[in-house]
């Protein structure tokens, strides 16, 4: 029982981290139409720049986590003005072929940058572990549950009960409408790209400390992020959410329980089980078969 | 009689390739020949079906895992195990496209990559069967009529002459009713439903028909480099072939064998870039994508026009 609840809770500190890259991967595609295919490489360039900043700041939590936040902001902005604004108007596979490309690029640049040697980065909650009853568990467990919940709130703020939101949700409905009410379309796409690039660099923060990072990361991750969003529903953030918290369970109590080396596989068999009996996934509103 | 012509002068050039090659360059163009027979699987399911498939390389895995372990394991011969590891792609791809292809756009690009990814994750912990990580080591040579192939040269015209009969097969099925029912689906589902054609069939037949063609490849490869390992077959692997595809045309038979060569060689001609080849390959795709939507063969169509124009 201790053993298990123990996995429980490094499943939802995982899946958390899977919840924010899909987040990322979903707000992408809600109000951009753009699926995605360089999120993974998004987030390792945001646990790379997290590492260097922490490392050079002699681990000033506050200013590295600020840094790194910017640092990703600008990515977003040079994602949207090199990538997403020269595509916007193609085919959506010559979208998901162009940010394949994209993730390329950036994987090999980081590889130049960073070189191939995993690193280690320090926990802003240090190495501590807090026992509760008999069960053990790391604080950056509880951190990365805990911070996950706050961004949570605070995209759902910002969705619902803000200005900005409002005008998301209408890009995200029908962009010609939005554009016809006035809305600025092209600045908000540009707010999008800083918003995704921002989230999955909160992503890679917060997995930095739990694997031992390295630049060629990203696919994998991307694939949890995909499974994720196709588990909880495509187009719908709440789903987002509970798929990535499923698929971290999933991987790390089918590693325990099941089979370690096939974790992986484990999670695509849910994710194409969900496609065959429930393709709208959990929460999608929509027929799974848009596009 | 014009194109006649032309297919002859091109089957003359290629004949006469490798004795103008250097070794190493031999080596790269047979590995470009074999990649091109996937590319052309490729240009069934996605040129013309219009279906994303980023998992081709798992089916030319297929093709190089069956073929390695029937050979090395249960002393078959090429020529024996060749129609097994055909058969057992197509099979597979009908077992694997039947609930899959019910899923259309990025959702099926998705779930090709979820299969992709499988498949490395299968070869790499079936330790047994596959070997893992460490692959299946000498795979023997191919021999016709008790003659080994042993040499580059001499391979290279074995997997010319499989390519010259896929390219054939590509062509023809084209001009086919079957060919025009797969590019109905593609530019519009439900008109060509609405004329008769049954689109899912059409869909299942041509992701079928890559994966044995994809398989094909598999084969050669394997033969050819008599070891393979996972990361032969690997997604990355299959957004190259992908890449080959739309570099050359995406829907233009010949543009996939182009493209193929093309990409086989950037590698050789970009070596002065060293570590940042990949960065390089990635943004040329990007550029590809934003001033040549429709790769080499679309580029060559519109400078012709321009040239009848002037």
């Amino acid at each position: 029982m201790d053993q298990f609840l123990q996995l429980l809770i490094s499943g939802l500190a995982i899946g958390s981290v899977y919840a924010v890259i899909a987040l990322s991967f979903e707000i992408a595609y809600e109000a951009s139409g753009v699926v995605n295919f360089a999120t993974g490489q998004l987030v390792t360039l945001g646990a790379l720049i997290g590492a260097s900043s922490m490392a050079y700041t002699k681990a000033n939590v506050p200013v590295s986590y600020a840094g790194t936040l910017l640092a990703m902001a600008a990515v977003g902005v040079a994602f949207f003005l090199l990538v997403f604004q020269p595509l916007r108007s193609k085919p959506a596979v010559t979208i998901v072929i162009g940010t394949v490309a994209v993730g390329i690029a950036i994987q090999n640049s980081a590889q130049l940058v960073w070189g191939p040697l995993p690193a280690a980065t320090a926990s802003p909650v240090g190495a501590a572990v807090v026992q509760l009853g008999g069960v053990a568990i790391r604080a950056h467990a509880l951190f990365v549950i805990a911070a996950t919940m706050l961004l949570i709130g605070g995209v759902y703020l910002l969705l619902h009960h803000t200005p900005l939101g409002k005008q998301f949700r209408a890009l995200a409905q029908d962009p010609d409408a939005a554009r016809l009410m006035g809305i600025r379309v092209t600045r908000l796409h540009a707010v999008t790209w800083i918003l995704v690039a921002a989230l999955a660099g909160i992503a890679g923060l917060l997995l930095a400390p739990i694997w031992f990072i390295d630049v060629t990361m990203g696919d994998s991750l991307a694939l949890k992020a995909f499974a994720a969003a196709i588990i909880g529903g495509f187009g719908s953030i709440p789903g987002a959410i509970c798929g990535g918290i499923l698929v971290g369970l999933a991987e790390i109590l089918g590693a325990s329980y099941i089979s370690s080396a096939y974790k992986d596989a484990l999670v695509f068999a849910l994710m194409v089980g969900f496609l065959l009996v429930r393709p709208q996934g959990l929460f999608g509103e929509r027929i799974g078969q848009r596009g | 009689m014009k194109h006649l012509l032309i297919v002859i002068a091109v089957l003359l050039c290629a004949a006469a390739l490798p004795f103008a090659l250097s070794p190493y360059s031999l080596r790269v163009m047979v590995l470009a020949l074999i990649s091109a027979i996937a590319v052309i699987g490729l240009c069934f399911a996605f040129g013309y079906a219009g279906l994303v498939d980023l998992g081709q390389a798992a089916f030319v895995g297929i093709g190089g895992y069956t073929a390695a372990i029937l050979t090395t394991k249960l002393g078959f011969g090429f020529w024996q195990a060749l129609p097994l590891a055909l058969l057992a792609a197509g099979v597979f791809a009908v077992l694997i496209g039947a609930p899959m292809l019910r899923l259309r756009g990025h959702y099926l690009a998705l779930a090709t990559v979820g299969l992709n990814v499988t498949m490395e994750i299968i070869t790499k912990n079936w330790e047994g069967l596959t070997g893992g990580e460490d692959g299946i080591t000498s795979i023997p040579g191919v021999s016709i009529a008790g003659m080994p192939i042993a040499t580059d040269r001499a391979y290279y015209f074995l997997a010319l002459a499989f390519l010259v009969i896929a390219a054939g097969i590509g062509l023809a099925l084209r001009a086919s009713r079957f060919g025009r029912a797969m590019i109905a689906v593609r530019d519009d589902e439900l008109a060509a439903d609405a004329c008769g054609v049954l689109v899912f069939r059409t869909k299942l037949t041509a992701f079928t028909l890559a994966s044995v063609f994809g398989s094909l490849s598999g084969v050669l490869y394997a033969h050819y480099a008599g070891y393979i390992s996972p990361g032969d077959f690997d997604s990355v692997r299959s957004i190259t072939l992908l890449v080959m595809l739309i570099v050359g045309g995406e829907a233009s038979i010949l543009g996939a064998i182009g493209g193929a060569v093309l990409i086989s060689f950037a590698p050789e001609w970009l070596r002065f870039l060293g570590t940042a080849y990949l960065t390089v390959f990635g943004i040329a795709i990007m550029l590809v994508l934003i001033l040549a939507p429709e790769g080499a063969a679309g580029a060559a169509r519109a400078l012709r026009r321009r040239l009848r124009l002037a």
